[in-house]
């Protein structure tokens, strides 16, 4: 597919890249890893005038582990080097985990984790050429106020599908984001919207540059579905967080994704689990509660009963393993 | 659209070149240069037919990276790979064990093969397995392409063996 044309931008610095994105007035895309945007560049489904490119940009690049335990990854860090990154693995293992399962070690080499996080939703109607969504009309993605997955639906349901993200709210991480008008840190449990077509509160002129994540000596397990083993998006993913003993814990935070527009909290699970501990009869309860928070679920991509029991099964498999975890180890 | 010069090292030559921002590394590598080992498949980075290795050896995936991106850097493509006419383990043992059907996504197997007998060359089968699972052989023959990956491993393990008891 050839890509429609564009104006190459290639600021040497941060300051300079938000420069060019707020002169563009909107109609400028950062190029990170391209993993997303080349694609979707090619099936027209986003045509920037300008491409502003931030790879390899040096202020963009790297994982820190600070002492007071916590971890600054800078946005334009690729997957693979947050993979390979020496001590992160141990310090954060479910996060480490989620990187690990994102695509293929391919689309990990160029993706960055800044990407991951902005990473547009999917359906299958939209992200097909131009051609095949030329068949019917436009949606709330392109033109038009309908949705041709949900007829109904008032809103675009495209999925969240970035397998970074459960884990990174779960351990309450937080994003920097910068504009000529400042720079402002958003918790990651805020940034997404109940809106396939605009997911996240990030502004046209602002660019994600560094993700933080506290320290977090609990224990966590990163759980995802996929129907192949390799590349493919995930039909549901989790994240829990326990600190605590089995019995009484202080902490449980459960995230899931890949099943809406986006991230998804499991309170009701949650106060289950708090109450009643990670014996049988919480988990139990905590899987029969877990509807609550789902809300609206869709057919898109897999039936909304089948995402529904995915959702139990997810939360089943993440808290058995989590409760054979050694307390005090991760 | 103004075309950019650009310096771009393929497989150790180095290229001078005016690409329009538009054009991929793929597009470049085969319709300039007339590399035409390395395939251009999805576009869209499922496939991994396009794989080439950059200056560390990592996979890259050609048809979504802009040529213009790589000004000034170096990537090796399966042409690349013999050296002076000879076929590394890695493509004897793809010969030997017969890991080709059709042979379209043969360089893209090569290449992200080659890639990690670089970065992790003891590697065993769940490092093989995540290597090439970005690549894909629609003619299904991933078990030879396995067993290929896998003997390469030995060739070069049994290699460094003889070489440390004569050393």
């Amino acid at each position: 597919m050839h890509l429609p044309s564009f104006e190459y931008l290639k600021p040497d610095s941060v300051a300079a890249a938000v420069r060019m994105l707020g002169e563009a007035d909107g109609r400028a895309a950062i190029l990170a890893g391209g993993t997303d945007l080349m694609a979707s560049m090619g099936q027209r489904l986003s045509k920037p005038e300008r491409l502003i490119s931030i790879r390899d940009l040096p202020e963009l690049q790297g994982v820190t582990l600070l002492a007071d335990g916590s971890v600054r990854i800078a946005a334009g860090t690729t997957l693979t080097d947050v993979v390979d990154h020496d001590g992160l693995a141990a310090r954060l293992p479910m996060f480490h985990k989620a990187v690990r399962s994102v695509a293929s070690v391919h689309v990990r080499n160029m993706a960055t984790l800044g990407g991951n996080l902005a990473l547009p939703t999917r359906c299958w109607y939209t992200n097909q050429t131009e051609t095949w969504r030329n068949a019917r009309a436009g949606c709330f993605k392109t033109d038009v106020e309908q949705c041709h997955v949900l007829a109904s639906s008032h809103r675009c349901v495209a999925t969240s599908s970035a397998d970074t993200v459960p884990a990174l709210i779960a351990l309450n991480a937080s994003i920097t984001a910068v504009s000529r008008r400042g720079e402002r840190k958003i918790p990651l449990a805020d940034f997404y919207r109940d809106d396939g077509a605009v997911p996240t509160i990030l502004d046209k002129d602002e660019l994600i540059t560094s993700i933080q994540v506290p320290g977090f000596t609990g224990r966590s397990v990163f759980l995802k579905v996929t129907p192949r083993e390799g590349i493919d998006f995930g039909l549901g993913n989790i994240a829990v967080l326990v600190s605590g003993p089995n019995e009484r814990p202080a902490v449980v935070r459960i995230i899931v994704n890949s099943l809406g527009p986006h991230p998804m909290r499991l309170r009701a699970a949650e106060a289950a689990l708090l109450e009643q501990g990670l014996a049988d009869q919480g988990i139990d309860m905590a899987m029969k509660v877990a509807r609550q928070d789902l809300g609206e679920v869709t057919n898109l991509w897999t039936p909304a009963g089948y995402k529904r029991r995915l959702v139990r099964t997810l939360l089943r498999r993440a808290l058995v393993e989590l409760r054979e975890t050694e307390v005090g180890g991760r | 659209m103004n075309k950019r010069l650009i310096t771009l090292i393929v497989n150790g030559d180095r290229h001078e070149l005016a690409v329009a921002p538009t054009r991929t590394l793929n597009q470049v590598i085969r319709d300039d240069l007339r590399l035409t080992g390395t395939k251009r498949g999805c576009t869209s980075g499922s496939c991994g037919v396009c794989t080439v290795n950059d200056e560390g050896g990592r996979a890259i995936l050609s048809c979504i990276t802009l040529a213009v991106e790589w000004d000034g850097r170096s990537i090796t493509t399966v042409e690349g790979v013999a050296e002076d006419g000879k076929l590394q383990d890695l493509q004897q043992a793809f010969l030997e064990l017969g890991a080709v059907q059709c042979g379209v996504c043969t360089p893209g197997l090569i290449m992200s093969a080659r890639s990690l007998l670089i970065r992790k060359p003891d590697a065993d089968e769940r490092a093989i397995n995540e290597a090439l699972a970005g690549a894909i052989c629609r003619c299904t023959g991933h078990i030879k392409v396995k067993k290929a990956v896998a003997r390469a491993v030995q060739v070069i393990a049994d290699r460094e063996r003889e070489h440390g008891t004569q050393g």
